[in-house]
């Protein structure tokens, strides 16, 4: 069942040859087609298959479902279990970063430390500038330490995640200026 | 019995899964990538981590990624699913050094079913019945011409690292023969990393049949009667049913004493299905043991009254056999369609958004699914959309229950292959169980003549 388009009123088309229609419409069914459009001398059509299945009816509406966002990551599980699986800290969905700044996301699944060593100092902090390939974090994976390097030039102006808290792929780490854009 | 599990995989399984868990009390973790974002795992799991972006190989089939997310969720167990990792030896091994149970047979068998050469020695040296073939690995071309020789025209020439019907060539000619021994050597390398072959005799007109089995940590093995998997495309199951319309009890009790001897003899453990075929004399013969719980499972569900996942797990948490599954019993007959996002004449995939989504019911119907409305088929994994099982009494019930179901069911926005399952169903030779995997193809043949003429 074909759907037509109201273009065809708006373009002013005078007289809808209707016999034109149809023999467009048995030209799609012939090449199982599912949508045509047409323009000749004035008149537009646009000719769509409501549904391509054979099961579907002609006309019949099916509810649509609602487009809904999932929720975020669930929050905090803490688990009132005994000590075999004592309570974690999910990955949280980080705060997003400013517009004007550049992400920097990890590339694996792991837990954020933001120093080299416990009683190291961190290796960036808040208004520090870096450079490409500067060791911004360690994120660790399976007890390998990953070194995570900028991929830009310029000034950290947001720490997204907290010391020794996990991450997952693509969470936003930091927020930096690229150097030599407008504050 | 486990705190935490992570579902090592996504879609209908994963689902599934999680379904089980849920029954179980046990905390759910989902893994995904991020094409899938707004699956209904990711929702429906106590937690979700995002583990890669959409290619498989950068995150469903990524060991590191998936071990890493597990430690961070602090999990006691892993559900590889079926695919991706969950016959995959060496994740196995990474999640036992990791202290995370990985449900599953263990490390050594999930290798010695995997080298598909090597299975079939250790199986016909436990008393299963094999394929008149080669002894192993057919090293080169001198061979290749004894075992010809030996065994006869026609013969298949089979990758060792292969399976799942992948890796596979016939020779019907001795001038074929050593053309196409190089070529699957070279195809074998391409694709599975081992040019190693083997080969065996060609079995014409086969019929797939598969037996269901069960294991504990404790030694004890159980098999839950056959399915029949004949009808197929490409060797891709297209279509499962239990019981097979040509197994008597009294076959099915030998073979299944053979299967579970056999299974003990060399350690397995947790869920598995030995394949057979079936030749028109009626000889059946092993060709490979996936060492994993299948696609195709809600069948023998169906016709046992056992939850396979449920049993999976309980008996990786160290539960006994005979308290997991009592005696098993058969009843009735159940049917299971595979529906996919493809063209159901040329088999093209067809991802893309689903506009519509009804799913039938009604009395011995049931759905696995993870699509719904608005839900987004992506082209980087299979294509499954759904899992259509009916169940009947008999076999006519099944299949009239199947046909309704088929009707009932509404997918709109993506192509699938339920017009093909309804015309499966109507074929006469399937009504009366007369085929081999040779029927889609015989069918597809007859269609495309009577178009034509």
């Amino acid at each position: 069942m074909a759907k037509k388009s109201k273009a065809a009123a708006s373009t002013g088309a005078a007289n809808v040859d209707l016999g034109e229609v149809e023999r467009v419409l048995s030209f799609m069914e012939k090449h199982g087609l599912d949508e045509l459009e047409y323009d000749h001398q004035g008149l537009h059509i646009r000719l769509k298959k409501a549904g391509g299945h054979p099961g579907a009816h002609a006309g019949a509406s099916y509810p649509r479902a609602h487009g809904q966002e999932p929720p975020a990551a669930p929050a905090p599980a803490v688990s009132a279990s005994p000590a075999s699986n004592p309570p974690v800290a999910e990955p949280q969905p980080t705060p997003a970063v400013a517009e004007n700044l550049h992400t920097v996301k990890s590339p694996i699944v792991g837990t954020f430390y933001s120093a080299p060593s416990p009683d190291a100092a961190p290796f960036v902090s808040v208004g520090a500038r870096v450079e490409v390939g500067q060791v911004l974090c360690i994120i660790e994976a399976m007890k390998l330490m990953n070194e995570i390097e900028s991929d830009v030039a310029g000034e950290v102006v947001q720490i997204l995640v907290e010391n020794g808290h996990p991450v997952e792929y693509g969470a936003s780490l930091f927020g930096i200026r690229p150097a030599g854009k407008k504050k | 019995m486990f705190k935490k599990i992570l579902i090592a995989n996504r879609g209908e399984i994963a689902l599934r899964v999680l379904s089980a868990c849920k029954e179980l009390g046990v905390r759910t973790v989902a893994v995904y990538s991020e094409a899938d974002r707004h699956s209904l795992h990711v929702r429906f799991a106590d937690e979700a981590i995002c583990i890669g972006p959409p290619r498989s190989s950068e995150s469903y089939l990524n060991i590191p990624q998936v071990i890493s997310a597990a430690e961070i969720a602090n999990v006691d167990a892993i559900h590889p699913g079926y695919g991706f990792l969950s016959e995959n030896a060496n994740f196995a091994e990474v999640c036992e050094a990791s202290h995370i149970t990985f449900i599953g047979p263990t490390p050594d068998v999930i290798r010695m079913m995997g080298e598909k050469d090597r299975a079939r020695s250790e199986m016909a040296a436990a008393g299963l019945p094999v394929i008149p073939g080669s002894d192993g690995i057919v090293p080169d071309e001198e061979s290749a011409k004894k075992v010809a020789a030996e065994v006869g025209l026609p013969l298949m020439i089979k990758a060792a690292e292969g399976g799942g019907g992948r890796g596979m060539r016939m020779v019907r000619t001795k001038k074929e023969l050593i053309p196409a021994f190089q070529t699957a050597r070279a195809e074998a390398e391409q694709a599975f990393g081992s040019p190693n072959v083997y080969m065996e005799k060609l079995i014409e007109r086969p019929r797939h049949i598969e037996f269901q089995v069960l294991g504990d940590r404790h030694g004890n093995v159980i098999h839950l009667g056959e399915r029949e998997c004949s009808l197929q495309r490409r060797h891709q199951k297209l279509l499962e049913e239990s019981p097979s319309p040509i197994m008597d009890a009294a076959l099915r009790e030998r073979m299944g004493k053979k299967v579970v001897e056999a299974l003990k003899k060399v350690g397995y453990s947790s869920a598995g299905t030995v394949e057979f075929l079936r030749d028109a004399s009626g000889d059946i013969y092993f060709i490979e043991m996936n060492a994993r719980i299948q696609v195709e499972h809600p069948v023998t569900e169906m016709v046992t009254g056992v939850d396979l996942v449920k049993s999976q797990i309980r008996m990786a948490a160290g539960e006994r056999l005979k308290d997991v599954v009592g005696p098993v019993e058969f009843r009735g007959h159940a049917i299971e369609c595979r529906i996919n996002a493809e063209d159901p004449d040329t088999f093209t995939p067809s991802p893309g958004r689903i506009t519509a989504f009804r799913v039938p019911g009604g009395p011995g119907i049931r759905v696995d699914t993870a699509a719904y409305a608005d839900a987004v088929v992506p082209p980087y994994y299979d294509s499954l959309v759904a899992k259509l099982i009916a169940y009947g009494r008999d076999r006519a019930e099944a299949t009239a229950r199947m046909q309704g179901a088929l009707d009932g069911f509404v997918i709109e926005g993506i192509k699938t292959t339920i017009p093909l399952h309804k015309r499966i169903l109507a074929e006469p030779h399937f009504v009366k169980g007369e085929f081999d995997t040779y029927f889609l193809e015989r069918m597809h043949a007859a269609q495309v003549q009577a178009l034509s003429a």
